[in-house]
């Protein structure tokens, strides 16, 4: 559509003199191209932002508590029971997995950093830097997603196998549960990708995005889920929990409890559905950011 | 004569049930213009519609003759340095303006080069391994300045530039403007200091209350003021004899003593200087030293207007 600009000389007669003109690029870079380099501008930022702390503070509540239970078992504190058996430091891991890990700190990191991958920028009136290039804006939603992505993904995983370490490994050998590591690991990145993706949208679409993200995750899912019916296929956690490699109880009315609510999809359908969501709602919101006004307070 | 950079027809915004721009019909020339107005008045939703950044309510605004919302392709062509003072502080200027220009299709190495250039260009070389947040307000606006022009734009739009610099690199920012614009660039600058702008060019958008009130050169301008009151300072021998004779003419509408002068404001500039010259040739008020006029500043001519 536009052409390149003139190949005029650039800046003559500045202060350090005429070097020679650089070379005038034909095209703008791809989505692509261009999304990796707000990927990398926007990825040291992140890990260095405001929410270094609070990130900070969420990997390690798992940590220090898996550093707890171990200091109670060193001191040769009688072990845990829970109707008449021993709660293994596994089950103890398991139960961390699924209560921590993806009930809470993977929607949260997901919700904090999901909605504010462009409502930052517009807060600290940098987005006019970025939409003033000549790039596709939903470029500077992807590249930002990318870093949110991977910037969790570099936090969340070792504070998963530090408590693995911790807790997992107890009585039972690498070997023996490194599979089960695996599928925990894959599991939270899943989550981080489907969450990400689902409120990186509310957080372009929606003014409050906060507040409904919130309703979201600790309102409509935990109501879901227990719901008996088809409303569970429109949470995130349905589909998370089909995934849960561990059994937080075997026995006990707890057990009759979890299997009421712990309906199942297939691993399959389940994988593919968390990949979708987490792709359609990038794509959704890159889409809203394209359309979207941003009107930057003076 | 060239075609202009910037066309607006009818172009109106809206927020919400508020009016930030009504139905301007303006063609920006080449070169360098002026974007005058006091705060609130529609400057910036101006800049913001002409840069992308809004979508407009009604009307149409083409950018060196394509539309420019929704067109990043237009970027290559224009460069934007914005009013607010926003940054990534952590970053250093050199990296925060190659971050920048690479997302303009530059490598590493091209990217790097042009912002070395354009930091050059605004006397910030010293800094540029210095962190944005430890920059002074000043640097942080050259900084800005360098990060609109490091891909060599034909088109630069500024935002009230000059704010937060010193007067000597006030005048070195104006001397560089005024040279990139003799490069063959078109420039856009709003500000709120008048004599600054006066004293980058005399062509001139004037606005107020979301309404260009006056386009051209500031002497055209002056002409749609002639119905406005105009104000002459006569510095005489006889300031109280002087204003007697004043206080004869139709057309002197007031007037006020100031030490060894009278300041009088007048319907009809050209009669009421005519006259001046009769009586300075007779000897009925002595002599009079000085006769000027502080509408030949563009201060004066914006205040009349945005009355």
């Amino acid at each position: 559509m536009t052409s390149a600009p003139a190949a005029h000389s650039p800046l003559a007669g500045s202060a350090s003199g005429a070097p020679p003109a650089l070379p005038v690029p034909r095209r703008a870079p791809s989505l692509w191209s261009a999304s990796a380099r707000i990927f990398e501008l926007s990825l040291a930022r992140m890990l260095w932002s405001r929410g270094t702390i609070f990130m900070a503070l969420l990997v390690g509540l798992p940590v220090v508590l898996a550093l707890l239970v171990r200091g109670v078992q060193a001191i040769g504190a009688p072990a845990m029971r829970v109707e008449g058996q021993v709660v293994t430091g596994p089950t103890i891991f398991g139960f961390m997995v699924w209560w921590l890990y993806l009930r809470f700190i993977v929607p949260v990191l997901a919700l904090y950093y999901g909605t504010a991958l462009v409502a930052d920028e517009v807060e600290d009136k940098t987005i006019t830097y970025l939409f003033t290039r000549p790039i596709a804006r939903g470029a500077v939603l992807l590249g930002k997603f990318l870093a949110y992505f991977v910037c969790t993904v570099m936090v969340v995983t070792p504070s998963l196998m530090i408590v693995y370490f911790l807790m997992g490994l107890s009585g039972a050998t690498l070997a023996g549960t490194f599979p089960s590591l695996l599928k925990d690991l894959g599991l939270v990145i899943l989550g981080l990708l489907a969450y990400g993706g689902l409120f990186a949208w509310v957080g372009a679409q929606f003014k409050r995005p906060l507040v409904i993200g919130l309703v979201f995750v600790f309102g409509f899912e935990q109501l879901a889920l227990i719901i008996p019916g088809y409303m569970r296929n429109l949470t995130v956690s349905y589909y998370l929990q089909s995934l849960v490699p561990h059994a937080v109880m075997s026995e006990g009315v707890l057990s009759i409890l979890q299997s009421l609510v712990m309906q199942k999809a297939s691993m399959a359908t389940a994988i593919v559905m968390l990949i979708g969501i987490g792709v359609a709602f990038v794509f959704l919101a890159m889409r809203v950011i394209a359309r979207r006004e941003y009107v930057l307070e003076q | 004569m060239s075609a202009p950079i910037v066309t607006t027809e009818h172009l109106s915004k809206w927020y919400g049930q508020v009016s930030g721009l009504n139905d301007v019909t303006v063609s920006v020339p080449p070169g360098i213009t002026g974007l005058l107005g006091p705060n609130g008045a529609g400057k910036s939703t101006f800049l913001k519609l002409i840069t992308g950044q809004l979508k407009p309510s009604k009307g149409t605004v083409t950018v060196l003759g394509e539309p420019i919302w929704d067109n990043p392709g237009a970027y290559f062509k224009i460069g934007f340095c914005p009013e607010q003072d926003a940054f990534y502080e952590r970053m250093t200027g050199l990296a925060w303006v190659t971050a920048l220009v690479r997302l303009n299709g530059y490598d590493e190495a091209e990217a790097t080069a042009a912002a070395e250039k354009a930091i050059a260009a605004v006397d910030l070389l010293d800094a540029k391994d210095k962190k944005i947040g430890a920059y002074s307000k000043g640097m942080r606006q050259r900084i800005k300045m360098a990060q609109a022009l490091v891909h060599d734009p034909g088109l630069l739009i500024l935002d009230e530039p000059l704010t937060g610099m010193d007067p000597l690199m006030r005048r070195r920012t104006i001397k560089l403007i005024k040279e990139w614009a003799r490069q063959g660039k078109s420039i856009i600058v709003s500000s709120h200091i008048l004599h600054e702008v006066e004293s980058m060019t005399s062509n001139i958008l004037l606005i107020n209350n979301g309404r260009i009130l006056a386009e051209g050169n500031v002497h055209q301008i002056r002409d749609l003021i002639d119905t406005h009151p105009h104000t002459v300072f006569v510095r005489a021998e006889q300031p109280r004899a002087f204003a007697r004779h004043c206080l004869a003419f139709d057309d002197v509408l007031s007037l006020r003593f100031e030490a060894g002068a009278v300041v009088v404001q007048t319907g009809k500039p050209d009669a009421f200087y005519a006259r001046v010259t009769s009586l300075a040739a007779t000897d009925e008020v002595g002599l009079i030293h000085e006769v000027t006029s502080p509408d030949d500043n563009l201060q004066a001519v914006f205040q009349y207007l945005v009355k």
